[in-house]
């Protein structure tokens, strides 16, 4: 590729004195081949102690009944399969805790990348003052941290003294307060609306950039040709930014598939309410709170998987080889 | 604030709508050109509008966070949308008996150490992918790539083992250097995008002229990879600023080490939730994060996507 550059070999002191074989072009020339692993190097240690390791160990602590007295002896329990035995057979897995995490990946990335799509087609029809007002906007949802946007909306629909439960009342909607984190369906639409509200503003500014750079060009030839706003968005726009969409979504899946503190965080979000476990608090409230690191581990092992899977067949349908 | 922003709006597109209108008569298109302008009213109108909701639904959390942060009344029941009795009470508390001053020291310290290493590794190890061609170069970006994309959850079980038998717990510096693990691989990734954007001649230039790689470095790349580097740092300042499983698992036990997104849970009561100090904390806590945000918005979705699509 055009900005790759060949390590810069021989010095400019040796190629003056061209003297054959060995001295200090060679040396120079190791140096140089070496340089891209010498550069890595304390990165990769980072890594490799701190992420590959920890993956490994994982793995090994989900073939374990790993408890406390383990994590305090040191020693090791193998058992084999039997984690994944068990929580294949748990009622949990199936009825609550799959359903919580991939039907809400699913919602999440589509209202994300649908809602973050319009917004950036609505700021680029607006005018230069406009875009900046909106953009900063979006800006502020974006940099909302998780933790305190989580507290945030838990307020918004606080059962005793929310403003959402008051408003309805005012209006008349409802005489009682409603508790909308017990109901599972009500408190994954509150996660939801969290989550799309804080991601959102990644995918239009993204896109936003994307659309910018689509050549004016290629509409006008396609609005000539009669094509309506729709069909220009589908057929001219979306193929253009296929590279944009691509990134877009495989990250908003990742991040959707692994929300925690979003859910955590929300009252009966920390395992009180069984209903409300995903895979990921799920894993959590198994391992430190019951002590069942192990079992824990087995089910942060199937979250890891499932990622995976869903990584490897997304870059492979959006992604060409070279483009990496 | 929000009536005051459809006129605006409409403004410009109206105007825009103008010109056809006096040059029409001469053309065949005299007709439908008022027909048009209508339409393109409605159309402005309609923006307007969708620029009002959007406006509404992206600000209303901040908004009402702040609004609740000022009120010496939040939660006390029969909310109004801006503060009934404006006061700073809440901060106050916040920052002395809260014991967010204590807070947000560690929050700083830690959020400062994992900005100044990660991204001294993650610039050494972006020039090397970004500018090198080598054995296992793709295999090494893949694995990058992937690593990013582990759950915490799956991290934190083994990272506590870890942590703890290195005697960290309930310290900042295991926490720390958790951190810095966590925001490498993103910091790499979006890193090789500013790194490749460098044209190549300038470096080549700067062998010719006798300098070796390491003043090349020094001179030439540093200072054009500089606006990336921020960028970067940011966004990992932001991950050590907002992180909160590894701080709730490692910090566990001590509550004089907590950092900021954990040190607000104890506003919560067995029985009533204290809105707000939660608030009045929240705000506290978002505030740099928003700043930081605008500041660097532009650079990081650049570089995200160029980041992706860049060899």
């Amino acid at each position: 590729m055009s900005t790759t550059i060949q390590a810069p070999t021989p010095a400019p002191g040796g190629s003056k004195t061209p003297r054959p074989g060995v001295g200090p072009v060679q040396r120079n020339r190791l140096i140089a081949s070496s340089r891209p692993w010498l550069l890595l190097a304390p990165a990769l240690a980072v890594l490799a102690v701190l992420l590959l390791w920890p993956l490994i160990r994982v793995l090994l602590f989900s073939l374990q009944d790993y408890g406390l007295r383990e994590i305090v002896s040191g020693e090791s329990n193998w058992i084999g399969l039997a984690n994944y035995g068990e929580i294949l057979a748990d009622p949990t897995l199936w009825g609550v805790v799959l359903p919580n995490t991939v039907g809400f990946a699913v919602l999440a990335v589509a209202g994300t990348v649908a809602l973050g799509t319009g917004v950036a087609v609505l700021m680029a029809s607006l005018g230069g003052f406009w875009r900046t007002v909106v953009g900063s906007a979006i800006m502020i949802a974006w940099a909302m941290p998780a933790v305190t946007g989580t507290y945030v909306w838990v307020w918004i629909f606080d059962a005793d003294r929310g403003i959402f439960n008051e408003a309805l009342q005012a209006v008349g909607l409802q005489d009682e307060p409603v508790n909308w984190f017990t109901n599972r369906f009500s408190f994954y639409a509150i996660v939801l609306l969290n989550v799309i509200h804080h991601g959102f503003p990644f995918v239009a500014i993204t896109v936003l950039a994307g659309l910018l750079g689509v050549p004016k060009e290629m509409l006008e030839a396609a609005e000539m040709d009669g094509a309506g706003p729709w069909r220009r968005f589908f057929q001219v726009i979306v193929p253009n930014l296929r590279q944009v969409f691509s990134v877009v979504i495989i990250l908003s899946t990742i991040w959707d598939f692994k929300v925690f503190a979003q859910v955590y965080l929300m009252p009966g979000g920390n395992g009180t309410n069984r209903e409300a476990l995903n895979l990921g608090v799920w894993s959590y409230v198994e391992s430190f709170g019951q002590n069942r690191y192990g079992f824990g581990s087995a089910i942060a092992v199937l979250l890891t998987v499932l990622l995976l899977i869903i990584t490897v067949i997304y870059v492979r349908a959006l992604l060409k080889e070279d483009e990496l | 604030m929000s009536t005051s922003a459809p006129a605006p709006t409409t403004a410009p597109e109206a105007s825009g709508a103008l010109p056809p209108g006096p040059d029409g008569p001469g053309t065949p298109r005299a007709i439908p050109a008022s027909r048009r302008s209508s339409r393109k009213t409605r159309s402005a109108a309609g923006k307007a509008v969708l620029v009002v909701v959007l406006l509404a639904f992206t600000l209303f959390p901040a908004f009402w966070m702040l609004s609740s942060a000022f009120d010496a009344k939040a939660g006390a029941g029969g909310q109004t949308l801006l503060p009934r009795e404006w006061s700073l009470a809440n901060f106050e508390y916040v920052l002395t008996d809260g014991g967010f001053d204590v807070y947000l020291r560690n929050s700083a310290i830690v959020a400062v150490v994992t900005v100044l290493a990660s991204a001294v590794l993650a610039l050494l190890a972006s020039v090397a992918v970004a500018r090198f061609r080598f054995k296992f170069r793709t295999s090494m970006l893949l694995m990058i790539l992937v690593v990013q994309m582990v759950p915490l959850e799956a991290l934190v079980i083994p990272l506590f083992v870890q942590v703890r038998d290195l005697q960290l717990l309930n310290t900042l510096l295991g926490l720390m250097v958790v951190y810095v693990a966590l925001s490498l691989p993103f910091g790499i990734w979006m890193l090789r995008g500013f790194v490749a954007a460098v044209p190549v001649e300038l470096e080549e230039a700067a062998y010719l002229d006798g300098a070796s790689w390491g003043r090349m470095f020094r001179s030439v790349l540093l200072p054009l990879v500089m606006p990336g580097l921020v960028a970067t740092s940011v966004f990992s300042f932001i991950t050590a600023w907002n992180e909160f499983i590894f701080a709730m698992t490692l910090l566990g036990g001590a509550s004089e080490n907590y950092t900021v997104a954990i040190g607000l849970k104890q506003f919560f009561g067995e029985h009533t939730n204290e809105w707000g100090y939660i608030m009045a904390a929240s705000t506290i806590i978002t505030v740099p994060v928003m700043i930081f945000f605008v500041i660097v918005q532009r650079r990081l979705s650049s570089g995200l996507v160029a980041g992706a699509v860049k060899g």
